[in-house]
């Protein structure tokens, strides 16, 4: 069971991810890392990672896509780009992205996991243990976190502002 | 070793892995080939998503959840960028009709 949700979905956020890359317009790009995200989300379940998987889509599928769409519909349609002035750009990222993931491959042939730290499944991931992590062992960086959204609120604001001279 | 018991049947934890690398290599053409500059912001995005999946993946074998927290504070960052990323490519797109991320190399020299 388990085997065939993983099939399914890894086979849904390859075909997005393939689309992202390949679409023209950027609306069906945006759609398509929709369709990644809610797959990731369901391996994120199969994970056992129920916390991440609610944040996934809340946040991501939810937020985050809906302010592409916005910025899409604010920029209104693109043209049509055409010949790019870079001349040997498609054949050296194909090299390059070939070696790097043959690079990434040979590493998952040789990794070695040490022992796992036998806790209770039943509790992992929950909302309950995420927070007790967050709270206690990592305070400083969660409220670090806020401080960087409170910047990069300030900043989108300040950025969007209209030019009034 | 690295075979996760997940409701009874088991998955190796290594295709997990090898679909996170699958997928940031698919952000990664993304980025270098496209053109367009909010297409390349989506593929950052798909690249952020491919680190997460692999932390999650990490976490549940290894049973230890700081990797699922790491993949929380991705998702921070990764909000904040986007917000802050397409606020500099309204700007950009209201003082000039860009239409190749290549018209942008005033800081070539």
């Amino acid at each position: 069971m388990a085997i065939a949700v993983f099939i399914v979905f890894g086979l849904l956020a390859i075909a997005g991810g393939v689309g992202v890359i390949s679409f023209h317009q950027p609306i069906r790009s945006v759609l398509s890392l929709v369709v990644v995200m809610l797959s990731l989300s369901v391996l994120f379940l199969l994970l056992s990672a129920q916390f991440v998987f609610v944040v996934q889509i809340i946040v991501y599928a939810g937020a985050v896509m809906v302010l592409f769409l916005f910025v899409i519909t604010l920029l209104g349609p693109t043209r049509a780009t055409g010949r790019g002035r870079l001349r040997f750009q498609a054949g050296l990222s194909a090299l390059f992205v070939l070696a790097f993931f043959g690079l990434l491959y040979a590493m998952l042939q040789g990794v070695q996991y040490r022992q796992p730290d036998h806790t209770d499944l039943n509790a992992f991931g929950t909302v309950q243990s995420i927070a007790v992590g967050l709270f206690t062992t990592y305070l400083y960086p969660f409220e670090l976190t806020s401080v960087l959204l409170l910047v990069a609120a300030i900043g989108a604001i300040y950025l969007s502002r209209r030019d009034e001279s | 070793m690295g075979t996760l018991d997940i409701g009874g049947s088991q998955l190796d934890v290594s295709w997990f892995l090898l679909l996170g690398a699958a997928l940031f290599t698919l952000g990664t053409i993304g980025v270098l080939v496209r053109r367009n500059p909010l297409i390349i912001l989506i593929s950052i995005e798909l690249m952020l998503n491919a680190v997460n999946l692999t932390l999650v993946a990490f976490s549940r074998q290894l049973e230890n959840l700081e990797g699922q927290l790491f993949a929380l504070m991705t998702m921070t960052v990764a909000a904040a960028e986007a917000v802050v990323g397409l606020a500099i490519l309204v700007d950009i797109f209201r003082v000039r009709d860009l239409e190749d991320i290549d018209d942008l190399s005033e800081l070539k020299g």
